[in-house]
């Protein structure tokens, strides 16, 4: 579970071709290549996401939360029950939905959150500079400087197992990371002679914050939260692995890999699938962050 | 007449941009005898670097590379890169244009000297520390002994320079190679430098080949004079027949480029004769002569076809279709 | 690499050459200075960071008395003792009676009885001994696999390496831990499933490895990506290495020689910036197998409701991220020469 960085993180793996080694069938390999990497991911997060949300609208699941005892352990493929049951009877396949909403409710809702509060804060820091800056900075500082888990564990717990509090324990988290992208973003922009054009015109600041430097900083913003929205979701599962995030009867991805974590050694699936769920969507959210990246690179 | 030190045959050089090819140097022939200054002169573009770096095996892997390039008789062009390291930074060697990016900065200087000596010879660190001092003394550093410990910062971008010197002199090579070496340094660095190169070719008995865009340097420096325009050579000539007097420019880039320089003599504030236009797009040759657009004295048949180098003169080639009459002094 | 150089630029951005030189000299080395510019600039962080810690326990409900009481106590007893702790005066009070005690190295005491300090004392070395495995045997697998990458950008070895990079960086670290444990203990055997004590190297490493990789694993591809991605684009576009090809130096050497070396400085800063998830994923990891470490009490404090304990630790392991960033921070200006020998002194 670590911070997430931007550029630096995933620098991207693909740096331009020198030109001499660019030829006709190359390039259209590597422009291939390019739409695959961005539009894989993309599709298997929209897959992911139509399952979690829409399928459930459509298909009536197992309940994910209550199992019929008698019908426990069964294996994959069983009638009724697609990935089979666990120890207490209870769907798979419904607990895997399920969870998978709440990782993406979470999810979605600390890196809007962080957006809206932490990329406001650090664009006001960068643009203002000054004390403001100072003061903004030095809080950003403060909060990085914990280890993300400890400090979203102890608020979690604190105040207590429910969906609302694990977004607020994450989003002590979510604010300064985000913050310190925007503000790193706009300081770059804000030397920019454009900028001190803008200035110069006379445009008021507010329209200047808005027209300016939003657009400019939102590639690297967007990137980062696809970065960010991984990590996330991997510290949603340590918590609820914990068992200081969502309650016990309501499904989630880290809820199901504590609880198959008792008979591990011998039905390894209980925590295999789970683990195997939140690879596929992290590592979507990656690859589709390096894609963007790629594409809106070279600023 | 001298053996030649390095044989230059037909050199292509093309490069593969967008799907599109790109003649970066279109067949040029030139000979370096020892001893022997060479400039070659151009703008941006005109393929001066290319084809100096193509014979020493610079370019990216991949590139298309023809024609002929030797080196006391030896082919470098068709080398593997393990053969042709041999030669590289020994027998041929070059210094490059900006000494604060072409310098390692986190290694000291003197690693960076000993690392072209220990490269190609088997030395003891000790005497290859040793070799590395006598270099920086060769090359008029003061203080040898100290800057040899320090770092590229904290250098002036004129000693930068002397060291990328003693690096290229550190295996005595029998070419080298100067590009664009004292562009960017102020002027009169600039003549330090050159001065400085002048005196070890001599010492050395080492030939250099001056790549510049600045034709003033050839006047001044060079025994033989190339000309490139997009690719191929446009004038070809001794200095002498070039320059001074007795001296005649033929080819109207050529000439352009001489009334181009600014002269303390003109009459203030008429306008500078600039060539007009840029350089063209290697991907979208005109047809005819390279230059014709450019050219204020271009006819029908210059856009058309394509002038021939030719030898004119003895020891004069030039490729246009309708020369200067009289080249004029410089 | 934006941010990385905006990090270089706020750095260095107060390196002043020129006017100052005289006064340089005078105050010492200009590495010296930078050195304590940034202690000076980590004051505030500390202490907001203490300030934090104490904040948020001090927020939760603090059951303190009663859970040293036990349930069946009499409310006027809980009040009794929540007075002889002090827990009930005002925040800031608190605050800086804990703070003092901090500061003299008085953590106070657990619920259990035992000294705070005693705890940790007692587990810290296990903790920072899996730290620091894990920690040297990403970055020396990194450097490696980042070499062979970057020797031929798109070439095999690079594409596996950024495959294994992508999913080190996308696995939850507690669920490949999971993996590991079916895998190497269950299945093979080679590693216990729960970690023993560790008496001396031979039980370091066979109750360590497993939870060192889990932690390791994430990391490692972290340093792959940023290794490579630095020297590849050195290779490519630094002029410095045009110059040793032009040498004659053989391409692995320019790559070690030189590229590798630069890049050793981008490492020190993101290790230095990764610490805190560092600690975050010992802590779990720790739960996961039983290793008798800090993380670990500190999970099991936090179920305990045990405040002064958590707090401790809480603050440990805050005060070990921000010295860390700092310890990088300062070896960064002490290794680049361009920091730690100033400018042009011709």
């Amino acid at each position: 579970m670590v911070a997430p960085l931007p550029d630096i993180t995933l620098a991207s793996p693909h740096p331009p071709p020198l030109p001499s080694l660019v030829n006709a069938r190359r390039l259209r390999t590597q422009r291939i290549g390019r739409a695959l990497r961005l539009w894989v991911p993309a599709g298997v997060l929209i897959l992911i996401l139509a399952i979690c949300f829409l399928l459930p609208l459509v298909v009536t699941l197992p309940s994910a939360t209550s199992g019929n005892i008698i019908y426990n352990n069964e294996p994959p493929f069983s009638p009724g029950h697609l990935l089979g049951t666990d120890v207490q009877g209870v769907d798979i396949f419904s607990q895997l939905v399920y969870g998978g909403q709440v990782a993406f409710e979470v999810g979605i809702s600390v890196t809007v959150i962080g957006i809206a509060i932490g990329g406001t804060l650090g664009v006001i820091a960068a643009y203002f500079g000054g004390w403001v800056d100072a003061v903004i900075s030095r809080v950003f500082d403060i909060l990085i400087a914990f280890p993300a888990l400890v400090l979203a564990l102890v608020i979690a717990e604190g105040l207590g197992p429910s969906e609302m509090h694990v977004i607020w324990a994450l989003a002590v988290f979510g604010i300064p990371a985000v913050g310190r992208v925007a503000r790193g973003a706009t300081l770059t922009i804000r030397g920019l002679p454009f900028m001190t054009a803008a200035r110069l015109a006379g445009t008021r600041r507010w329209r200047i914050i808005a027209r300016h430097i939003v657009p400019n900083i939102m590639p690297n913003i967007v990137t980062f939260s696809l970065l960010g929205l991984g990590i996330i979701i991997i510290l949603e599962g340590a918590l609820d692995f914990l068992g200081y995030g969502i309650p016990a009867p309501t499904p989630s991805w880290g809820n199901m890999i504590s609880r198959g974590q008792q008979i591990l050694s011998v039905q390894p699936e209980y925590v295999l699938i789970p683990s195997i769920a939140l690879l596929i969507t992290v590592a979507a959210l990656n690859m589709l962050g390096d894609a963007l990246r790629e594409r809106w690179g070279a600023q | 007449m001298t053996d030649a030190l390095l044989q230059v045959d037909d050199l292509r050089v093309t490069f593969a941009i967008g799907g599109r090819e790109v003649r970066a140097v279109d067949g040029i022939s030139f000979t370096v005898s020892p001893g022997a200054t060479l400039a070659i002169i151009g703008e941006s573009g005109s393929g001066k670097t290319v084809s100096c770096r193509a014979i020493m095996g610079l370019l990216p892997a991949g590139t298309a590379i023809g024609g002929s390039a030797r080196l006391r008789g030896t082919e470098l062009l068709g080398l593997s890169d393990a053969e042709l390291r041999k030669h590289r930074g020994s027998d041929l060697a070059m210094v490059f244009q900006d000494p604060a990016r072409s310098l390692n900065p986190t290694m000291r200087i003197g690693l960076q000297i000993t690392e072209a000596i220990t490269t190609h010879r088997k030395v003891s660190k000790r005497e290859a520390q040793t070799q590395a001092i006598e270099l920086l003394r060769l090359v008029r550093m003061p203080a040898a002994e100290r800057r040899f410990h320090e770092y590229p910062h904290q250098l002036s971008g004129g000693m930068r320079q002397r060291v990328m010197i003693a690096i290229a002199l550190a295996c005595r090579p029998k070419v080298l190679i100067a590009d664009e070496a004292t562009t960017a340094l102020d002027v009169t660095t600039q003549a330090q430098i050159m001065e400085l190169l002048l005196d070890l070719q001599q010492e050395l008995d080492m030939a250099l080949i001056m790549i510049s865009h600045d034709l003033g340097l050839a006047a001044s420096y060079a025994d033989e004079v190339i000309v490139m325009y997009a690719g191929k050579i446009v004038e070809q000539a001794p200095a002498a027949g070039l320059f001074g007097a007795g001296g005649a420019v033929r080819m109207r880039y050529t000439r352009a480029l001489l009334d181009a320089i600014p002269h303390v003599e003109r009459s203030a504030h008429t306008q500078l004769p600039v060539v007009s236009g840029r350089p063209p797009d290697p991907t979208a040759l005109p047809p005819g002569c390279s230059f014709a657009p450019r050219c204020q004295y271009a006819e029908d048949d210059c856009l058309a076809k394509v002038p021939a180098l030719a030898e004119h003169v003895p020891g004069h080639r030039w490729a246009c279709w309708h020369p200067c009459e009289n080249g004029g002094a410089a | 690499m934006r941010i990385m150089a905006l990090v270089q630029q706020t750095q260095h951005q107060q390196v002043e050459p020129g006017a100052r030189d005289r006064a340089r000299r005078v105050a010492g080395s200009p590495a010296l200075r930078m050195v304590g510019r940034r202690l000076l600039a980590a004051i505030p962080v500390l202490i907001g960071v203490t300030l934090l810690t104490f904040a948020i326990m001090s927020a939760l409900p603090n059951d303190t008395a009663q859970a040293i009481l036990g349930l069946r106590a009499s409310p006027s007893a809980v009040a009794a003792l929540n007075h002889t702790l002090g827990l009930d005066q005002p925040f800031w009070q608190r605050y800086w009676n804990w703070l003092v005690n901090v500061l003299h190295g008085n953590l106070g005491t657990s619920i259990e009885g035992q000294s705070v300090n005693h705890e940790l004392a007692l587990h810290v070395p296990t903790t920072l001994g899996l730290l620091l495995y894990a920690l040297v045997a990403s970055v020396v697998l990194a450097i490696i696999v980042a070499t062979l990458a970057a020797r031929k950008p798109n070439g095999i070895a690079d594409r596996i390496s950024l495959a294994v990079s992508m999913l080190g960086l996308s696995i939850a670290p507690y669920a490949f831990a999971f993996l590991l444990i079916i895998v190497f203990a269950v299945k093979l055997g080679w590693f216990p499933v729960l970690s023993g004590a560790v008496t001396g190297p031979a039980s370091f490493f066979k109750n360590l490895t497993l939870p060192a990789a889990a932690i390791g694993f994430g990391l490692f591809a972290i340093y792959t990506r940023i290794l490579r991605a630095d020297m590849v684009e050195q290779m490519q576009r630094e002029d410095y290495i045009v110059t040793a090809k032009a040498k004659g130096v053989a391409p692995w050497r320019v790559l070690i020689r030189h590229a590798l070396r630069n890049s050793m400085f981008t490492l020190i800063t993101i290790i230095g910036l990764n610490l805190g998830g560092l600690v975050g994923a010992a802590a779990i990891i720790e739960t996961i197998f039983q290793v008798q470490g800090i993380g670990n009490d500190l999970l099991t404090g936090i179920s305990n409701h045990d405040v002064p304990l958590v707090e401790g630790i809480t603050l440990f392991f805050a005060l070990v991220t921000v010295f860390g960033s700092l310890f990088a921070d300062i070896a960064y200006a002490v290794l680049d020469p361009r920091i730690r020998y100033g400018s042009s002194t011709s």
